[in-house]
């Protein structure tokens, strides 16, 4: 049987309280892990070892968060924001980030917003049904 | 007993003071292995000797300076005995000579064992601690780290560095329950200081406002307390055990 969204959502939530140790009425689909939640570098690792040992799936290093996405080339980022090449490659590195909404005011600073509950909760999903 | 049912590994344990810190150990409860590189009937005599208390031990051959064999030994204990709690990085060598004239291979001899073995063993340690939310990681520095000695560079180099490794580790870790300390011995009575003692044994000695050269218990007991409970608050700190030697007190 498929997990729906709803039931997977629910324990991605219980992971990230639990990994961040925060209430899990504060956590939204749309919670930002880093500005909403407080989520710092070490707390990344910490919810890939939780959430591959609580749904029983593997996940590679850099898939659901990569590590220095742009490597600083200015191809991707100019004058503090990401340029359409940039959104491209956001859009091959993080296929579950609603990349739409970022790309409508792409500022470089506002990158870390993509790293949303939704986003892992779309990433587990697709990998469950694997 | 502080360390019931707790698995450590304490490298270098068949001698000075990683003996002394498996026997601490095994006292209060632990499983120790012993990692010895070639100390092998020494490592198996604590093994034996702890066995004939009731506790438990194994003795394991690992040459800390191998990255992969460090980590197969971690992931070989931790699968046996369900967990690691406890490293105590202790393994250390010493090739000392002068700067000018010091060999390229002396240098990464003291470097690859002392620094490398640390890293080695922290690593795969430090992710199952961190994964379990708990652990505690205790390197044997020196005093020598930041009271150099002339003739120990590569040494001395190598234990500066192990202080600055366990404050950078204690940072990223301290938030899962993974405590990261270190504990600069001074003069320790083992093997290693035996032909410096021999040497200038009295002189030294009035140096040490305590009158005594410390024994490996001495620092085995400070090893204990970084392990167990009674350090829960404590974290990126580098332990100085030394008699006072580091106050730098003249003798008058």
């Amino acid at each position: 049987m498929t997990a729906t969204k709803e039931q997977v959502f629910e324990k991605v939530s219980a992971t990230l309280a639990d990994s961040l140790n925060v209430e899990p009425e504060e956590i939204k689909l749309e919670s930002t892990l880093q500005g909403d939640l407080g989520a710092e570098s070490i707390d990344f690792l910490d919810i890939v070892f939780r959430l591959e040992r609580g749904f029983g799936i593997k996940i590679p290093r850099d898939e659901l968060f990569p590590e220095s996405i742009f490597q600083g080339d200015p191809e991707f980022v100019k004058d503090g924001l990401v340029t359409t090449a940039g959104i491209e490659e956001l859009r091959q590195r993080l296929p579950f980030a609603d990349i739409d909404s970022f790309a409508q005011d792409p500022q470089y600073k506002r990158l870390g917003d993509l790293f949303t509950v939704a986003m892992i909760t779309n990433y587990v999903q697709s990998k469950l049904a694997k | 007993m502080r360390l019931k049912d707790k698995v450590a590994i304490v490298t270098g344990g068949g001698r000075g003071i990683g003996r002394a810190v498996c026997l601490a150990f095994a006292a209060e409860g632990a499983k120790v292995l012993v990692v010895y590189r070639g100390s092998k009937d020494a490592a198996e005599a604590v093994v034996a000797d702890i066995t004939a208390q009731g506790g438990m031990a194994e003795a394991e051959q690992v040459d800390v300076a191998d990255p992969a064999a460090a980590a197969a030994c971690v992931a070989r204990i931790a699968e046996k005995w369900g967990r690691v709690d406890i490293l105590v990085n202790n393994a250390g060598i010493i090739k000392d000579g002068l700067f000018i004239q010091m060999d390229p291979a002396n240098w990464d001899a003291v470097l690859k064992t002392n620094l490398g073995g640390t890293f080695n063993f922290c690593r795969p340690c430090a992710e199952l601690m961190f994964r379990q939310r708990g652990g505690r990681i205790i390197n044997i520095s020196s005093v020598a780290a930041d009271r150099v000695n002339r003739g120990q560079a590569n040494y001395v180099a190598s234990k500066g560095a192990i202080n600055a490794l366990t404050k950078a580790m204690a940072v990223e870790l301290a938030s899962r329950g993974v405590l990261i300390n270190a504990i600069a011995p001074g003069f320790i009575e083992t093997d290693m200081s035996e032909a410096v003692r021999n040497v200038a044994g009295d002189t030294i000695k009035k140096l040490i406002p305590v009158r005594r050269f410390g024994k490996p218990e001495d620092i085995a007991k400070v090893a204990v307390f970084l392990a167990s409970d009674d350090s829960s608050y404590v974290t990126g700190q580098v332990l100085t055990v030394d008699g006072g030697l580091s106050l730098g007190a003249m003798s008058a």
